[in-house]
């Protein structure tokens, strides 16, 4: 395999995938790597993945950056074999055109034949990409040579950053003063932000100001100016006296971020109303236990509740919808997504076709994917699509909350905890234990009316849950 | 002297396309089509002409704000005026310059110019570049009674006599410079008085006199030609119309434009000199006033007509290369 | 390459220009000197011997001693650029820019422009210019500011004899009229000058300290003076980059926006008086280009504004010093 270059381009895991973060390269340039290694970690908004490699040779190039996000098909490392010349590694990382490579007609040199199948391999071809990838790191003194042939047509301040962070600057557009490669210039040809300023917080001098009078940090801040800088309105909004280091930066991870653009997208733009409801969960209580007893299996509430939406839906599949744009479209199958916290944040798994299953099976496929969600291994398949939404915040003593559509679905369910409350029973006071449901619509697609008919259908499974055992 | 009959064809149609030029210039400005400052030459074409007749291509002349003439005489396309006046594409200075500011250096032509007493100094740098060249090539600065007194006008008058070079003075004294009359703006009364003082020569001369003031001018170009240094000429001469356009003429004396529209002026000064010596005959030159009134037509039609200058050309030319 | 004073390298490069182009001329007060004396011509070579031996090669036609007459030298100059020449005409002291401004800012810087493009102007006022030496307030100043602000003509400022030599070469070799000040401190300053012929293209600047902590922009004479004080800082570990712009127009605006990007504080240091000057000038560039990367307030340096005094001890209060310049620096570090 003499003479091979091997492109590591940035994976596409799933239809939806557009951009995944380097959280960790597992290996140096230089090191070998062989079939089956795990080669990058690498996050997306739905998930963390590892990328293994398929085939063998040597890490040439680690050209992706830890931290950094890429879109699929972008050239993040080279492996090769170490025969292979360095001039020719950068040639092809210079020509490498995304999404092309793969397609062996475009291919440079050596890659195309035996290029190891897989999907981790392919680049989505409607992509589009840099047409020159980021250059590797130069040694000072190789960019000095370089430098030294160019004289008086490189900027010095720009010739200094070059040096100190061995930017390649072969082949580098020269856009400044006079025809003069510029910083700018050299910053564009490393792909990354260059010099001295690169990680630079953005902060006013009115709030530099304040905050020195105040005796903060306002690097540590989380600015509300445009691309977040930190304007004097912010130190203001701190407490009295205000402490030095008050608050530490956390970073959006690429799933927060998603969660981020997708709810607020959702509370912008559709109408939400709610329709709630308290419903009585004693016979719901009486029949689980009594599943455990005589079958020794646990079901949860939420099970019960999941089956019992299913059959609701299936009694006003008005309420089964997902709206895109002018259209409505009404499933045949519930397709409930249950919300799961995790760690990095909110999953919601599928159930698929809720309708048909049992109650046994909703909750032995709830248990599982529960478990993927919380370990991050989810497929995309688990968690794309669904026709209604179920979250359930009783288990951490909420009574009450109105959740928020998730689009495209046309509602969402959320469940309170179970409690003790008095209630009218024949006249006379009593005890029951009930959940108070909170049914969020998107008036778009469905009306009041509608929603209360899911609601009222709801509460009679409920209960009555002898229904929910029945079969399908 | 003898000037022969295409000479003085040449010399009636360059002052009768002047006179038309300016008149047409007053009617078009009272609509309010033309932008900025215009002054006009009325009265006075037999100075510009019977000076640039004496004068080629190589020759070097300097104007005032008071330009058209000048320019028209030393040969300045008239339709592309015309277009730069109205600030139009197509303008001899491309729109950038307007009426003040008219040049066509390969006329020789170095410019009309918005400072009083601006243009001497000018001519003397022509007139050294002239004699560095060694082709004989003379720089005529015009002015007026009103410049005659601008510091750069005595020093541009001192360093041509104190280099010798081939630099000729003319001054045409319109009895205003303004709106201040020269009996009390020119402290010794003499502009060409002054001359001497700075060991130059001086000829006065009529300005409303086409001959008269192609002599005096023959002498200074033959003085200034052959390495015998500058000359100053003043020209006596009026002019009909305000110091510039909306001027309402109040220092005026009463029917003072109206006799010298009949008294002084030249070009009837012209034609009847010519007619009477059988040089030309009236019907010559009512074909050559035919021409000129449609030359002028023509050029406020296509003035009118054509677009103004493109927007982005307002950056250009600023520099030769930054 | 040799050493030579900064007055030396702009007189052979008035030689060579002359040599090498047949239509450069040189004009003004004395240049050649002596004219209509007893002692003759060349008694004098120039007021600052700028022009010596220039007369004895090139002869009366291209080397011409002039009466006192600023405007008409000037604009002489204009006229005869416009008529195929490429005057350099001397004005003795730049405090005397007011008497031939108007063929300066009206005439030569505008005539390519209001022509629509078809005339050309290569003319260059060579002026003196710079305090020190109690030549006192009329005798004294740096008004480069003026004609840096005027479109249509350029301004050079040359700090070093490489940079004299060279900058005055590309001026009247260019198309544009140029002023080029010249610093009278700075004639008997000795530097590496190729003996060739070479030009240095207008609006480039030079880093003459490199650094990280702070941009300091100086021009003529103050550029040795920040140089003096970067040097001394630098043993304290604090680093600065100089920047020399040579050239006031056109302003190599792109390095000194690199540098502050990289460095966050500026420190400007000019002669002249501070309204409306190049200090405020680049003060504003920054502000308004790089305002993203500023650490710390602009820092000025410049004389208050007040004419230039004569006495020694109060023209030296007047003027920008090392100690100044590195209080300034030490202030944009503590950020006040």
């Amino acid at each position: 395999m003499a003479g091979k270059i091997i492109p590591i381009a940035m994976p596409k895991w799933g239809m939806e995938m557009i951009e995944g973060q380097i959280t960790k390269w597992n290996k140096d340039e230089g090191e070998a790597v062989s079939p089956g290694e795990e080669l990058i970690d690498i996050e997306t908004d739905k998930m963390t993945n590892v990328y293994e490699a398929e085939f063998s040779g040597v890490l040439r190039r680690r050209i992706g950056m830890e931290g950094e996000t890429y879109p699929v098909g972008q050239l993040i490392g080279v492996v090769a074999d170490e025969s292979v010349p360095d001039a020719e590694i950068e040639d092809f990382v210079r020509q490498y055109v995304g999404g092309s490579a793969a397609n062996s007609q475009a291919a440079p040199t050596s890659s195309a034949a035996g290029e190891p199948a897989g999907y981790a391999r392919a680049p989505n071809p409607e992509i589009v990409l840099q047409t020159s990838a980021a250059p590797a790191r130069l040694g000072a003194a190789e960019v000095e040579a370089q430098i030294v042939k160019l004289g008086m047509e490189i900027s010095p301040i720009a010739a200094r950053v070059a040096m100190d962070e061995g930017v390649d600057l072969t082949g580098v557009g020269a856009t400044g003063r006079l025809g003069r490669i510029s910083l700018e210039d050299v910053a564009h040809r490393a792909g990354r932000p260059v010099g001295a300023r690169k990680d630079r917080k953005l902060i006013s001098p009115r709030a530099r100001k304040f905050a020195r009078e105040k005796g903060i940090d306002p690097a540590t801040l989380q600015g509300s100016g445009a691309e977040g800088r930190v304007l004097a309105a912010d130190i203001a909004s701190l407490g009295s006296s205000g402490v030095a280091g008050a608050f530490e930066i956390v970073r959006m991870s690429p799933m927060r971020k998603a969660i981020a653009r997708q709810l607020s997208l959702s509370k912008s733009t559709i109408p939400h109303f709610y329709l709630r409801a308290q419903v009585c969960v004693d016979a719901l209580l009486a029949l689980r236990e009594q599943t455990r007893r005589l079958e020794g299996q646990a079901f949860s509430v939420n099970d019960y509740l999941i089956r019992a939406c299913a059959l609701a839906l299936r009694q006003v599949p008005d309420v089964n919808i997902q709206v895109h744009g002018d259209e409505i479209r009404r499933f045949a199958h519930a397709d409930i997504a249950v919300a799961v916290a995790t760690e990095k944040g909110l999953l919601t798994p599928i159930i698929r076709a809720a309708e048909t299953k049992s109650v046994a099976a909703i909750s032995r496929e709830m248990r599982s994917l529960a478990e993927s969600a919380r370990a991050g291994s989810l497929k995309s398949e688990d968690y794309q699509g669904g026709s209604f939404s179920l979250s359930n915040l009783g288990m951490f003593g909420i009574d009450q909350f109105d959740a928020i559509v998730n689009p495209p679905q046309g509602a969402i369910l959320a469940v309170g905890a179970a409690r003790r409350k008095p209630v009218e029973a024949n006249f006379a006071l009593s005890f029951a234990t009930v959940v108070e449901l909170s049914l969020s619509c998107d008036h778009r697609a469905i009306d009041g009316a509608v929603g209360a008919r899911f609601m009222a259908a709801l509460r009679t499974l409920i209960e009555d849950p002898e229904t929910l055992t029945r079969a399908a | 002297m003898q000037l022969n009959r295409d000479q003085l064809e040449k010399a009636y149609r360059l002052m009768k396309t002047i006179r038309e030029f300016e008149e047409r210039l007053h009617i078009e400005i009272a609509k309010g089509e033309i932008p900025g400052f215009t002054h006009l030459y009325s009265g006075q074409e037999a100075c510009a002409v019977g000076v640039c007749e004496n004068l080629t291509d190589k020759d070097y002349v300097v104007s005032t704000h008071r330009g058209h003439g000048h320019c028209i005489a030393k040969g300045v396309d008239v339709p592309g005026m015309m277009k730069e006046i109205y600030g139009k594409s197509g303008g001899i200075c491309g729109g950038k310059g307007g009426s003040m500011h008219i040049a066509d250096l390969g006329k020789g032509m170095l410019g009309a110019n918005g400072i009083v007493g601006g243009g001497p100094p000018i001519a003397v740098g022509a007139a050294i570049a002239a004699r560095n060249k060694g082709d004989g090539g003379v720089a005529v600065a015009f002015g007026g009674d009103g410049s005659c007194n601008q510091g750069t006008v005595f020093e541009a008058m001192n360093l041509a006599v104190v280099l010798k070079v081939p630099a000729i003075f003319v001054f045409e004294n319109n009895g205003y410079s303004e709106h201040t009359g020269v009996a009390y703006a020119v402290g010794s009364g003499d502009v060409a008085a002054r001359a001497a003082a700075f060991g130059m020569p001086a000829i006065k001369a009529d300005g409303s006199d086409f001959f008269s003031v192609y002599e005096a001018t023959r002498e200074a170009v033959e003085r200034a030609r052959s390495g015998g240094g500058p000359t100053t000429l003043e020209l006596a001469i009026c002019r009909f119309y305000g110091h510039v356009e909306g001027d309402p003429q109040r220092y005026r004396g009463k029917g003072e434009v109206q006799r010298l529209r009949e008294n002084l002026d030249c070009l009837k000064h012209f034609r009847a000199r010519v007619t009477e010596a059988g040089l030309l005959s009236n019907a010559q030159l009512d074909k050559l006033d035919t021409e000129v009134l449609d030359l002028i037509e023509n050029s406020v039609q296509g003035a009118r007509s054509a677009p103004p200058p493109a927007v982005e050309t307002a950056l250009a030319d600023v520099y030769n290369a930054y | 390459m040799s050493v030579k004073s900064y007055r030396d390298a702009i007189n052979e490069c008035l030689h060579q220009e002359m040599e090498r182009d047949q239509t450069v001329i040189v004009l003004g007060e004395d240049v050649v000197g002596g004219s209509g004396t007893e002692g003759g011509k060349e008694a004098i070579g120039g007021v600052f011997s700028l022009t010596a031996g220039l007369w004895g090669k090139f002869g009366d036609n291209r080397v011409i001693d002039t009466p006192i007459s600023e405007s008409a030298i000037v604009g002489a100059a204009a006229g005869a650029a416009l008529a195929g020449l490429r005057p350099v005409a001397e004005i003795m002291f730049t405090d005397f820019l007011g008497l031939c401004l108007d063929q300066i800012y009206n005439q030569a810087a505008k005539f390519k422009y209001m022509f629509g493009g078809k005339a050309k102007t290569p003319m260059v006022v060579r002026m003196t210019t710079g305090a020190g030496m109690s030549a006192a307030a009329q005798h004294s100043q740096t008004n480069y500011a003026w004609v840096t602000n005027i479109p249509g003509v350029k301004s050079i400022v040359p700090s070093t004899p490489y940079d004299a030599k060279g900058l005055l070469a590309s001026a009247i070799r260019g198309e544009d009229p140029v002023v080029f000040f010249e610093n009278k401190l700075l004639y008997m300053l000795k530097g590496e000058v190729p003996d060739e012929p070479y030009t240095i293209p207008l609006g480039k600047g030079v880093l003459t300290r490199q650094g990280k902590d702070a941009t300091i922009v100086a021009f003529s004479r103050m550029v040795h003076l920040a140089n003096t004080v970067a040097d001394k800082l630098a043993a304290e570990g604090i680093t600065c980059d100089v920047i020399d712009p040579r050239t006031t127009s056109p302003l190599d605006e792109e390095m000194i926006l690199e540098s502050v990007s990289q460095t966050g504080r500026l420190i400007v240091v000019d002669e002249s008086n501070p309204r409306c000057s190049l200090a405020s000038d680049i003060a504003g560039l920054v502000a308004s280009k790089a305002f993203e990367y500023l650490d710390a307030p602009i820092k000025l340096v410049t004389p208050p504004h007040t004419p230039v005094p004569f006495a020694p001890n109060l023209e030296q209060a007047y003027l920008p010093n090392p100690d100044k310049i590195e209080k300034a620096v030490r202030q944009a570090l503590e950020g006040i």
